[in-house]
């Protein structure tokens, strides 16, 4: 096996040649996407635009065709037991907040309770959050231990208070800390509790098995995985994503209407009510066709190669005050200055074009508990190198060397 | 301590920071020495103790906190500022915004014109960088005061 050449991996994101003097690790954030995304939807635009579903004309049965053709793409690679499982969203918050309202009142009662955990993203707590509270459903959290894991302890002791939902994310967004997903999972079912699975950070890190995972949802973005920004997953199992009520209701998504009442189209078409982004499915069909010709092994070694390097310059450093945990880190690092404001952090490495995130990353929970008022986060991607590893390290020298002088 | 004694010690801060600093700033060599004067004018403001900081004073930022008090002087129609931030750079960005304010009528406050004085300043691009840096807000929250 050919090892991993990240210079040629790299070549492939135009990108990079258009701004080749910065270094970019804000990839929890957003990735860059490959040529071969770009053109894919270019091409959809330029020669196949057409509504799908819709009119009797050959185009729009050619758009059709694409779009289904990228449901297709994307439910072999997560191993989706079936087509309609797979629907297409505008990201994680959207098909978090579909499940959120789509379960209420058809799954959660008043006084049901459902579990969460300290370090989710907001996209994971305020959906539920919004519709717990009108329905009376109760939420309880799982804490962290003192390393900043998920303690696994309480998880076990919370899931006996028996809740109907367990949602978690696969991977944190802030600390980069892999979760012991598989067994959270059988926990939860053991406990009879429906599972859902926040992947927006996870999905890049590791195709997941929907049938071995055998959660009862999984959701994640495009734009985290090189695609498109508005378009997403919500994966779901068929009984279960027929419990959801629409969160969205107009053309498309209806069998019948009628003044008196209106019945509902079947799976998928339930839950993808109005135009759908098909040039936007069409391109993450397109990264998940381009990633699949790439070994994940190597580009797993690669990130964790970036990460050793990374937290080695770190040590080297003096007062940094790092957040993540240096193991089971799928390639973010949360960390601070000491006594130093993150925004002051960041706005010196913006100075010398290291892009980076500061503040509390949507996650505010999560720095309460810290008792911190933010962090810098460093995230990195397969295309990042050796060399942007220690221009950030040099960059962070220098603003610690400005910030105490 | 009370908005009186805030407003006593940030005035000549201001003075200082419009006679010395800005010139310094100006003549900066390079990005770091511009941030290393930035970073000291915010250490010249008094800073607002944790108890007076009230909520109806915070001015959200994305990514830090910042806090205004206002005080006018109805006998000579003049506004007189104090200003606190969490972060240091902001908080000396913001001092410059200060300077240019502070003592202003109403008449004067409502024709100022940020953008085109931190232009000249050559500081403009500090204001349209983001909307996370919070000085936008605190623009516009001085301005909401004439
Ligand atoms: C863990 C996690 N969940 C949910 C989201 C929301 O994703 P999006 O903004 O693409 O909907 C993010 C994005 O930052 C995330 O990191």
């Amino acid at each position: 096996m050919p090892a991993f050449d990240v210079q040629q991996f790299r070549q492939q994101f135009t990108f990079f040649q258009q701004q080749p003097d910065w270094v970019y690790l804000d990839n929890a954030a957003t990735m860059h996407k490959p040529q071969v995304v770009i053109e894919a939807v270019t091409r959809f635009y330029q020669q196949y635009n057409s509504n799908v579903h819709r009119g009797a004309h050959q185009l729009s049965q050619q758009a059709t065709a694409l779009f289904e053709q990228a449901r297709n793409t994307v439910a072999s690679y997560i191993n989706a037991q079936h087509l309609h499982e797979v629907i297409f969203c505008s990201g994680a918050t959207a098909a978090l907040n579909q499940i959120a309202f789509g379960l209420m009142h058809t799954v959660l009662q008043p006084g049901d309770r459902i579990l969460l955990t300290q370090l989710e993203h907001h996209a994971n707590i305020v959906p539920w959050q919004l519709h717990c509270q009108r329905f009376g459903v109760i939420i309880d959290v799982v804490p962290l231990t003192t390393d900043h894991q998920l303690d696994m302890l309480a998880y076990q002791q919370l899931l006996q208070l028996k809740p109907k939902v367990v949602s978690f994310s696969h991977i944190s967004n802030v600390l980069g800390h892999i979760q012991p997903v598989a067994e959270m999972v059988a926990l939860a079912k053991a406990a009879g509790a429906i599972t859902v699975v926040d992947g927006a950070q996870g999905i890049v890190y590791q195709q997941p098995d929907m049938q071995q995972l055998d959660c009862d949802f999984y959701v994640f973005s495009g734009h985290k995985l090189y695609g498109p920004t508005g378009i997403g997953v919500l994966y779901g199992k068929t009984t279960q994503l027929t419990r959801l009520t629409p969160i969205f209701a107009g053309g498309e998504m209806i069998d019948s209407v009628s003044f008196v009442n209106t019945t509902f189209n079947k799976l998928p078409f339930r839950l993808e009510a109005g135009t759908p982004n098909i040039a936007g499915a069409i391109g993450l069909s397109a990264a998940i066709e381009w990633l699949q010709k790439i070994n994940n092994k190597q580009i797993v070694q690669h990130k964790l190669l970036l990460l050793k390097e990374f937290y080695n310059g770190l040590t080297a450093i003096k007062g940094i005050d790092i957040l993540s945990s240096s193991v089971h880190n799928a390639g973010i690092v949360a960390l601070n200055v000491d006594s130093e404001h993150p925004a002051d952090v960041a706005e010196l490495l913006n100075q010398q074009k290291i892009a980076v995130r500061s503040g509390q990353h949507c996650a505010m929970p999560l720095f309460s508990y810290l008792a911190r008022p933010g962090a810098i986060r460093c995230s990195f991607a397969a295309y990042n190198t050796l060399d942007d590893v220690n221009r950030c390290l040099l960059a962070l020298e220098q603003a610690v060397e400005i910030l105490t002088a | 301590m009370t908005l009186e004694q805030l407003l006593a010690d940030t005035k000549p801060a201001l003075l200082d920071i419009q006679q010395r600093d800005l010139t310094e700033i100006a003549l900066a060599k390079d990005w770091q020495a511009k941030y290393r004067v930035l970073m000291q004018l915010g250490k010249k403001l008094p800073a607002i103790p944790e108890k007076m900081k009230q909520p109806e004073l915070l001015v959200k930022g994305c990514e830090s906190r910042a806090w205004l008090m206002h005080y006018h002087d109805k006998a000579s129609d003049k506004h007189y500022f104090v200003l606190d931030s969490e972060a240091r750079i902001v908080k000396g960005l913001m001092a410059i915004m200060l300077c240019l304010v502070n003592g202003m009528t109403t008449a004067e406050l409502c024709k100022f014109d940020l953008w085109h004085k931190f232009d000249q300043l050559a500081l403009k691009p500090y204001l349209s960088q983001s909307r996370g840096n919070g000085l936008l807000a605190m623009a516009e929250r001085i301005k909401s005061c004439c």
